[in-house]
């Protein structure tokens, strides 16, 4: 099975090239890029590229009170274009998949979404609303290039991923774990020290598994990880203890082992052309919190009892 | 020349020919019948070399046509149905899969017979290479590439046999999946094509490769000319031997006609044309086979293929549902390797209604990404499964296998004919010459009665 992963693994390694190749393309062209923000976003600008400063939890913009379509924002454009695109996972369950059954993807990310373009268009059709499903390495690439407009999946704010992109406020708080077969007898990731351990190409799980000594084996889809652990060529899969349930949720042959290993703050990840969309969505997610849809989203995709709700912390 | 009229006219002589070779003196020392048992067993001899020429010529391209016909043509048409219905498996569960839990009857079916056609046509496969009795006759080198080739199609056979289960219970898990409404089944859906286009079809396309060359090498032998040019060549030098020999006893012995030997070099007529004639009956026949029949076959089969996998991406583009677009660009290019135009496999079936079919499809296949893109999956979920692309993929689908299957009608009714024209030709030219040694000895020896 491994032989048959390899051509997955050099596209992945192709694609994960090009995707720096991008990063770095607006890395060198973002010392230009200020003077064209709104002028209340290039304060922030100067101190968040410090990595020293950078605190993932608390790194976007405060809303200017509930969310409004001013005319020339973004969210004007998107509106006349008709539809909002977001780009979504298709394959976690409970956060975004596709639905066999349906033909739809549903789930808590796309809860949020579908709340973001109901906020734009007045009204929660689903005309309004196109769900691009994208793998987790073409996350960063299709915010950067605007081939989405935002991207709901899954996605870990982090301090590296902030130099390129833009993200909401946390939405959900996550950690990543270890998922294993209920007849193993590893109780953390440190017991899985020289086996494989499978994670998606270009998630932070990989560089996570390396360090604890074990052999990562990269896939695209976080699904194809459980097919991998069923068949027996992984140990293991470790990732947001939100992804794994989803597996777990799909094979009750599985467990959840170890203790947290790192914190794993989701957030919707928005161009860094468009300030003041980041704005409009956390206060969209900040009325989410209120109003009492996101412990009722939380309730029907994740269950009870409902986890704290994260507040949210913005740096300017 | 010169030197037969010097030995037939025999004339005794004293002259003073210094550069005479020993056995023309003692020729012409000899009495009448110490030359004519001399001559008689001269013409033996040449009967009997004359009879195994002819006869090996006769088997080496009797073996050669049975052997396109007998395991050649059988093993590249098991290999080449083993890779066809292998790529229609995966199109179709693909397919079936777009379809959610209840997935089409007519699908399942399809699947299913083209999963027991891939598994029988691999047994028969098996068992030809196992067996391979056709190939120990074959002369030379085509034997040692057959052999080696025989055992590379046993590996590749080997490996069939064993990841066909494996890819069935990959696409069995994924149909669970799938009805269970976990998204877990499209990730083994994904892992059976992987398995399937990765593994499974390049030892097919493997045995088709190497059993296409053999099926070449194997008609060229049965059609090549050196072997059949000495023998033709060797009979007609006998024939005139014989010719030379009766004048000469006319001469000597004052009977225009000797029974035996006219017997004789009529036998030796009858199986001198009887070998050219079945040479060339056969030769027409398996040129035309190849030429009318495998060739455009082979054609129609590639073609086929070709679409059979970009039906599976446009399917797997679906089911994946991502930006991903690997299936999508898979699909691109098999649809420029497929054509229409100069030097894609349409191109070589030479069917402009394929050409055109094909030319739909993609039309088709274009509306349905452009609803796709924009985000109408539902939309293009069903224009792949019921729509225009479903539609004009299956009219495709059916010109290029129904041409292919004319084409291999063609080929196995030529390759037959061509098989038949040898049969029992070396056998036929052992009796001949064994009718020419009898004739020989017959009308020799009643002159040789006449000094007794």
């Amino acid at each position: 099975v491994n032989a048959r992963l390899r051509p997955w693994r050099a596209l992945a390694v192709v694609l994960t090239a090009s995707g720096l190749a991008l990063g770095a393309a607006a890395a060198a062209a973002a010392p230009g890029q200020p003077s064209a923000r709104s002028g209340g976003h290039a304060a922030r600008a100067v101190t968040a590229p410090a990595a020293s400063t950078c605190d993932p939890k608390a790194s976007s913009l405060r809303p200017a009170g509930p969310p409004q379509v001013t005319p020339g924002s973004f969210m004007a454009k998107i509106r006349a274009r008709g539809y909002l695109v977001a780009g979504v996972d298709q394959s976690t369950y409970h956060f975004g998949f596709l639905n066999p059954l349906n033909g739809q993807i549903e789930g808590f990310d796309i809860d949020m979404i579908r709340a973001v373009a109901t906020a734009i268009f007045g009204d929660a059709s689903s005309a309004h609303l196109h769900l691009k499903a994208i793998s987790d390495e073409q996350r960063k690439p299709d915010v950067m290039s605007g081939t989405v407009d935002i991207v709901a999946h899954t996605m870990t704010i982090s301090c590296d991923r902030l130099k390129y992109l833009d993200f909401s406020s946390v939405y959900f708080d996550a950690h990543q774990r270890v998922l294993v077969l209920k007849n193993s007898k590893a109780t953390s990731l440190d017991d899985l020290r020289g086996q494989k351990v499978c994670a998606t190409t270009a998630s932070d799980s990989v560089a996570r598994i390396a360090a604890a000594k074990a052999i990562p084996v990269p896939v695209t889809y976080w699904t194809d990880c459980l097919v991998l652990l069923q068949q027996g060529d992984v140990a293991a899969i470790s990732t947001d203890d939100a992804i794994l349930d989803g597996l777990a949720a799909q094979d009750p042959w599985t467990k959840l082992i170890g203790p947290p290993i790192a914190d794993e703050p989701y957030g919707l990840a928005i161009s860094k052309q468009h300030p003041e969309f980041v704005r409009f969505v956390n206060a969209v997610l900040q009325q989410l919190r209120t109003n009492g849809q996101w412990a009722a989203s939380y309730r029907h995709w994740i269950g009870t009892p409902v986890a704290p709700i994260p507040q949210a912390h913005y740096a300017g | 020349m010169t030197t037969s009229v010097d030995v037939s006219s025999g004339p005794v002589t004293t002259a003073p020919v210094v550069r005479r070779a020993w056995w023309r003196s003692r020729l012409e020392g000899a009495t009448t019948p110490a030359r004519l048992r001399l001559l008689l067993a001269l013409l033996i001899l040449l009967s009997l070399a004359w009879g195994v020429l002819a006869a090996l010529t006769a088997n080496q391209h009797a073996s050669a046509a049975a052997d396109v016909v007998a395991v050649s043509e059988p093993l590249s048409l098991d290999a080449e149905q083993i890779y066809t219905s292998l790529s229609d498996a995966n199109a179709t569960a693909a397919s079936a899969f777009l379809a959610g839990g209840l997935e089409p009857a007519a699908d399942r079916q399809r699947y299913q017979a083209d999963i027991t056609k891939a598994a029988i046509r691999i047994e028969a496969a098996s068992a030809l290479v196992g067996s391979s009795a056709a190939r120990t006759e074959l002369p030379g080198h085509l034997k040692n590439q057959a052999s080696a080739a025989g055992s590379a199609v046993g590996d590749d056979l080997a490996m069939l046999s064993g990841q066909l289960p494996a890819y069935t219970d990959e696409v069995g898990t994924a149909r669970a999946d799938n009805r269970l409404g976990l998204p877990l089944g499209a990730a083994y859906l994904r892992a059976a094509s992987a398995l399937l286009r990765g593994t499974l079809l390049p030892a097919a396309s493997d045995i088709y490769t190497r059993e296409s060359a053999l099926l070449t090498s194997a008609s060229a032998q049965a059609t090549g000319l050196p072997l059949i040019v000495i023998a033709v060549v060797a009979g007609l030098g006998l024939g005139y031997v014989l010719y030379r020999s009766s004048r000469w006893l006319s001469r000597h012995t004052h009977r225009v006609v000797n029974y035996g030997l006219l017997l004789a070099a009529l036998a030796g007529l009858v199986s001198l044309v009887w070998l050219a004639g079945a040479f060339v009956a056969g030769r027409g026949d398996l040129l035309h086979a190849q030429q009318q029949g495998s060739g455009p076959a082979q054609a129609f089969a590639r073609a086929e293929v070709a679409a059979l996998q970009a039906h599976a991406d446009e399917s797997l583009t679906l089911i994946d549902n991502t930006g991903d677009d690997d299936y999508q660009k898979d699909y691109v290019k098999l649809q420029k390797l497929l054509g229409p135009g100069p030097g894609t496999l349409l191109a070589a079936t030479g069917s402009s209604q394929a050409a055109s079919q094909a030319q739909a499809w993609y039309r088709a296949h274009q509306a349905l990404r452009a609803q796709d893109d924009a985000g109408n999956h539902p939309g293009a979920v069903a224009a792949a499964q019921t729509g225009d692309a479903a539609r004009s993929f299956a009219r495709l689908s059916t010109t290029l296998s129904e041409g292919k299957e004319t084409h291999q009608a063609v080929f196995a009714a030529s390759a037959r004919n061509g098989r038949d024209a040898f049969t029992g030709l070396a056998v036929g030219m052992i009796v001949a010459s064994l009718v020419m040694v009898t004739g020989c000895i017959w009308g020799l020896n009643r002159r040789l009665a006449e000094y007794r």
